[in-house]
């Protein structure tokens, strides 16, 4: 699949992402690559499915990760190193700011959201998408799959999502963390119309991957009463041609929870 | 523009700002903070969102027109921008993600295995009154935890673990080269600021290392580097360890 073929892209040697769903890791660098209208080969892999640790894809990344973006003849992992590459390796608008201390913050952003509020994020997210989209398979079948799972702690991690044994003190730890998450995310977005900088930049990308169906996961931390400047960013980037593009490569309901967004107001007690 | 970095002794997070600072020479104002006994909570700029939330634990703080930066890599980053002379990140895109990809992988995996492991052995010590005014329900919760003796036996075999596992990357690394990425740059700094004290913790790793063990001595005579290790207060400053970032907590 290519997309938003641009002229002058052609002498570029040729970019293949393998990603899952524009959600989190994998589409922090589809969304990067479509903001500077970079066309790529697009590989979709069925995390529900362990395509990630299958040999083909074993064969690109050996760690079995998601995303892999593979240009020319390197091959490059980690999802936010990779749109510091997109950004300074392509033509097109930049999505680091000119500033340098603006782009300490783009940075520091990032880190938090990838290591300390994602994580949160994404053991909600598992223990209710993830986990029940792959328990009712065969517990077989489920076990050789994650038994194929390069990383030890990869494993530990699916084991926990496939058997639900998230404890009760790690999801209020998580609970915790995202409350917190977003106080903070409010507090940084009433100081300027991006996260990180006056411009649209890598850390709003980042963000929104993160906290784009909000206002439906966590209704009433998030909406437009409490929240208003979240709900002011969210429908900014959700605006963008490029955001439009990417989440409508979404395959699954998880995705789809985007359409929130096109929502005018979404109230205190509107969405329960 | 004026400048002020907070800093501990020179080893983890606060190594790698001065050596930086010091190789880019940037004008700063250097004041010293204990990082072992919580003094950066007691700074006036300590509740500052992106100080007090910082994720990389008890790190040094630079104060630039009154905004305040934590996370040292970062900070570097900056640094490296905006000081003078060789830069110490690569200039061709590749090698910059592999620069960014390989101090990524040293905040995340070896960091939080040293400075628990460093914390284990040489104590840091904060008051309660002190303690309370951490602002990171997290963070408190780490200092609580070392300051009462209580490590994981799990948690120290997987630090340990964590610290063979880098020392296997750098080795392998140095097959071909005498810095990380071809020139000296901020993943020698990073890694070595990590890595000094560990040693004489986790010997076993270093063992059939021999490159590695070359290659510490290499970024510790470098001048930045041993200017930066001329500022400590302590004989041994590889041995000055506080409260780090914390240890994946899923996976």
């Amino acid at each position: 699949m290519q997309h938003l073929q641009k002229e002058g892209v052609g002498l570029m040697p040729s970019v293949t992402l393998y990603h899952w769903e524009p959600n989190a890791n994998s589409g922090k660098p589809m969304l990067a690559l479509m903001e500077k209208g970079v066309a790529f080969n697009s590989r979709y892999l069925d995390l529900i499915n362990f395509d990630q640790h299958k040999p083909e894809y074993l064969a690109v990344n050996p760690q079995g990760t998601i995303p892999a973006m593979v240009h020319g003849d390197r091959v490059l992992t980690e999802s936010t190193a990779i749109m510091e590459y997109v950004d300074e390796v392509f033509p097109g608008p930049p999505l680091m700011p000119g500033d340098p201390r603006d782009r300490w913050r783009v940075r520091w952003w990032m880190k938090f959201m990838d290591q300390w509020l994602g994580p949160s994020f994404s053991m909600i997210g598992w223990s209710v998408f993830v986990g029940p989209s792959v328990r009712s398979r065969d517990p077989k079948e489920l076990e050789a799959a994650v038994e194929r799972i390069p990383l030890p702690e990869r494993r530990v991690a699916w084991r926990k999502a496939i058997t639900g044994q998230f404890s009760a003190e790690e999801m209020a730890e998580s609970r915790r963390r995202v409350a917190q998450g977003i106080r903070m995310l409010e507090q940084e977005l009433s100081q300027r119309p991006w996260l990180a900088s006056n411009q649209y930049s890598l850390a709003d990308i980042n963000g929104f991957n993160l906290a784009y169906a909000l206002p439906l996961s966590q209704p009433t931390l998030s909406n437009d009463d409490l929240t208003p400047n979240i709900l002011r960013w969210l429908r900014a980037i959700y605006a963008r041609p490029a955001t439009k593009a990417c989440w409508a490569l979404g395959r699954t309901s998880l995705v789809k929870r985007v359409t929130i967004l096109e929502q005018p107001h979404i109230g205190g007690g509107q969405v329960a | 523009m004026s400048m002020t970095l907070y800093h501990g002794e020179p080893n983890g997070p606060s190594l790698t700002v001065l050596a930086t600072l010091i190789a880019k020479e940037v004008p700063a104002q250097l004041h010293y903070i204990d990082l072992a006994r919580g003094e950066r909570h007691t700074l006036p700029v300590a509740q500052q969102p992106l100080v007090a939330m910082s994720i990389e634990g008890e790190g040094p703080v630079l104060v630039v027109d009154g905004e305040a930066m934590s996370d040292s890599v970062f900070i570097a980053c900056y640094l490296d921008d905006v000081g003078q002379g060789a830069a110490l990140r690569p200039a061709e895109a590749y090698a910059r993600w592999e620069t960014m990809r390989w101090c990524r992988q040293m905040i995340e995996r070896t960091a939080p295995a040293a400075a628990y492991l460093g914390c284990r052995a040489h104590p840091p010590r904060a008051d309660a009154a002190t303690l309370e005014q951490i602002g990171s329900v997290d963070l408190r919760a780490r200092w609580q935890q070392i300051t009462a003796g209580q490590f994981s036996a799990a948690q120290l075999a997987d630090s340990r673990a964590k610290i063979h596992q880098a020392v296997e990357r750098i080795e392998e690394r140095l097959a071909d080269r005498e810095w990380l990425m071809g020139a000296f740059s901020l993943a020698d700094l990073e890694s070595y600021a990590w890595l000094a004290g560990m040693p004489a913790l986790v010997p076993e790793a270093f063992v059939a290392s021999a490159r590695t063990a070359a290659w510490l001595a290499r970024v510790k005579a470098a001048p930045a580097v041993a200017r930066a290790l001329a500022l400590a207060r302590s004989t041994d400053p590889a041995a000055s360890w506080s409260v780090g970032p914390e240890i994946n907590r899923w996976g």
